[in-house]
């Protein structure tokens, strides 16, 4: 017999879980241009579907949107895995908001079982729902017709013959053409003739009409064993001085690098807790650039990333984590065209956070209307390197001087007009020598409105700026150097 | 193999023991491309690179200054470098990604280093100088005692690494005194496609860069670079930028 935890939606359970709320909610991969992969009733109810865009959901529901967190989503997904330990040791994990478990030779019946998974699954606050059949399609089958709900072995087919056609995982274009025909239920799909069907269909349509028919040959694939790499010193009185400090870290060190090498992993990152004397645990994530299992490699970044922290009391134990695991092996190249070394630039990071206090980022552009709309930075990784190719190292032939715009802090400027164009511009006035534009922005209709007229103009002092009108007002937006 | 490969140097590990065959091997022709690392980092413009005698030599630290133009070549040699190695860009605010990106630059090979005030953007050049993790640093000059500076250009120069800091004012001052390289940049003409207003967009600007210092060579030699969007290429016209008469309080 197998258990089936199924939360619908997951994306939406998570965002729900993250932010609470019950007002109408969609669920998006970005929060412009993106796609809807979730909305809850009262949207779906007011016309918003998964699938499309963030502007037609809105459009047609009027609801809040909340951006998915695909990390954190899938670390809390494995949370749930993990707490399911304790009620199988053989657990499916078919994807993120759907599992299933394998009884087979546990104490008890189905609501024993269901029991237990409740009193692991409560403390996680997720909205989930049980099931147990013979095979995975009849236990999720069960889950989704209602929690606890237990389908006894021949009794798949009329389970499923009134369930829609959505719990074969369908593309939604292939239910439309069924629909089409007239079949919506997966009753009705089980009873078209086999032949024909998988004719028109497909190959994919032979496995679909088996599992509406409460056939199921899906293989139970039980996931792997997380790999739990980590080093603590509790209990061997207090830490007060920077050496120390240090001292316990090779020690841990030396221990984790010992570990990876016996399992063959090499660590990406490092988690470090630092438990003080007042109580108050710290937690340090730290990214080693290029995953290894070095232990000198990783007690520099850990070294640099410390530079600098304080602690407001003595500390007490230290626990020290392997994350990102991979499978060992230096990732050494010879012939790359790069020329730099991703555990120096790791160290470097580091050193740069810990003298700074700020995040070492990279820049990505987007489309956008708004100027500053058009970048996004994120957390510097170091890039995978590359083999030398004619592309890597560039084509002259392209090579070019472009202007380049420096963005200024937005300040309101005075800009006197004539013939419905900047005219002066400034205090003192600068009369302007050559003006273009404007170009009309209007963006975050959505979110926050933005209308404006942008223009560029050349002063008589020989600067070129790009400035705005909103409004009444204008600004000073930014200078082409 | 030659007999030189057979001597039984010890190398402690393997990522060692390919460091110093790779090192080996750069210089020699791996199909058609070098992996040798150059003396100078040429910027791709041929007036430029003839200005510069070959392109900016490494471990220089070079002050860009003048009144407009210095950014469009910093960020054409930020993408000179990113296409085989890693550049820094010590971030004021100022930093607009998109027209670096125009220019070539490899966004993800650029590490930006947010850092407002002076001594903050000292220690980071400080650190990536050091680290010797990226082929360039650009920044735009702080104002900073001669000494921090001269600090600064030693360690550029031991390490090899390109220091390029766009400088005004007070700050060029401190900075023109131990730079290695300076080039003074003014902008000539506008270049901008269409008649005026709203069909018309500013494509860019001639920029004359005049060498006022160097190691290499004599100063004073100038050149007239063309500072222009791509996709502008046909129906241009250029103005001249008037100097002004009287001196003007800059708007920012």
């Amino acid at each position: 017999m197998l258990l089936c935890v199924s939360i619908d939606d997951y994306p939406l359970a998570v965002v729900r879980r993250a932010y609470g709320g019950d007002g109408p909610l969609i669920v998006a991969d970005r929060p412009d241009r993106g796609r809807v992969l979730a909305v809850d009733r009262v949207a779906r109810e007011a016309g918003a579907r998964a699938g499309q865009t963030v502007t037609q959901a809105v459009a047609a529901a009027r609801a809040e949107v909340a951006v998915y967190d695909s990390a954190a989503g899938a670390a809390w997904w494995e949370e749930l895995l993990d707490a399911l330990d304790a009620v199988s040791p053989l657990v499916d994990d078919a994807r993120p908001g759907l599992a299933f478990l394998d009884m087979r030779g546990i104490d008890g019946g189905p609501v024993q079982w269901m029991q237990r998974a409740r009193d692991v699954l409560n403390p996680l606050l997720f909205p989930y729902r049980l099931g147990a059949g013979v095979t995975k399609m009849s236990a999720r089958a069960a889950a989704y017709v209602a929690d606890g709900t237990i389908c006894e072995e021949g009794s798949e087919r009329a389970l499923l013959a009134p369930l829609p056609l959505k719990l074969l995982d369908l593309e939604a274009e292939t239910i439309e053409r069924l629909r089409l025909l007239g079949v919506e239920r997966l009753g009705d799909l089980a009873r078209l003739p086999h032949g024909p069907f998988v004719r028109r269909f497909g190959p994919n349509a032979a496995r679909w009409h088996l599992l509406a028919a409460g056939t199921d040959r899906t293989p139970f694939v039980p996931r792997g064993r997380a790999v739990a790499i980590e080093a603590s010193i509790y209990g061997e009185g207090r830490a007060e001085d920077e050496a120390q400090v240090a001292f316990a870290l090779r020690v841990l060190l030396a221990q984790i690098a010992a570990d990876l090498e016996r399992c063959g992993k090499r660590a990406g990152a490092l988690t470090l807790e630092v438990e003080l004397d007042d109580a108050q645990v710290r937690a340090f994530e730290v990214a080693l650039g290029s995953p290894t299992a070095q232990e000198r490699a990783m007690l520099e970044v850990l070294r640099a990333k410390l530079e600098g922290v304080t602690f407001a009391a003595p500390i007490v134990g230290l626990r020290l984590r392997a994350a990102r695991l991979e499978e060992g092996g230096e990732a050494t190249t010879l012939l790359t065209g790069d020329d730099f070394d991703p555990q120096t630039v790791a160290l470097t990071i580091a050193r740069l956070e810990a003298a700074l206090g700020e995040t070492v980022r990279r820049a990505s552009t987007r489309d956008a209307h708004a100027l500053e709309e058009r970048f996004v930075y994120e957390r510097f990784e170091p890039p995978k390197r590359e083999l030398v190719t004619s592309s890597s190292h560039g084509d002259p032939a392209e090579a070019r001087l472009v202007p380049q715009l420096r963005l200024l802090t937005v300040s309101e400027i005075e800009v006197r007009m004539r013939r419905g164009e900047p005219a002066f511009v400034g205090t003192p006035p600068q009369a302007v020598i050559e003006c273009v534009g404007p170009w009309r922005v209007d963006a975050g209709w959505f979110d926050v409105p933005v209308s404006r007229d942008e223009y560029d103009v050349l002063l008589e002092d020989g600067e070129l700026y790009r400035i705005y009108r909103q409004g009444a007002h204008w600004y000073l937006r930014g200078a082409y150097d | 193999m030659s007999p030189q490969h057979s001597d039984p140097t010890p190398v402690r590990s393997r990522r060692e023991a390919f460091a110093a065959l790779k090192a080996e091997l750069s210089g020699a022709a791996l199909g058609g491309l070098r992996v040798a690392v150059d003396a100078a980092v040429p910027s791709g413009i041929p007036e430029l690179d003839r200005l510069l005698g070959g392109g900016v030599p490494r471990g220089t630290l070079v002050a860009m200054e003048g009144t407009a133009g210095a950014w469009s070549i910093a960020a054409r040699l930020v993408a000179a470098v990113t296409s085989g190695a890693l550049a820094a860009i010590i971030d004021d605010g100022g930093l607009y990604p998109p027209t670096l990106a125009q220019a070539g630059t490899r966004l993800e090979r650029v590490l930006v280093v947010p850092a407002r005030s002076p001594l903050g953007m000292a220690r980071a050049a400080d650190i990536l100088l050091r680290s010797r993790a990226c082929r360039l640093v650009l920044m735009t000059a702080p104002v900073l005692r001669a000494a921090v500076w001269s600090r600064l250009a030693a360690l550029a120069r031991r390490t090899g690494v390109v220091l390029i800091a766009v400088a005004a004012g007070a700050a060029a001052a401190s900075l023109s005194a131990v730079a290695g390289l300076r080039l003074y940049c003014t902008r000539e003409r506008l270049v901008v496609a269409g008649l005026r207003g709203l069909w018309s967009t500013v494509c860019g600007y001639v920029v004359r860069a005049e060498l006022r210092k160097t190691a290499a060579r004599a100063s004073g030699a100038a050149a007239s670079l063309r500072v222009v969007t791509g996709d502008r290429a046909a129906a241009l016209r250029e103005r001249d930028i008037p100097r002004p008469r009287i001196a003007r309080a800059a708007l920012r």
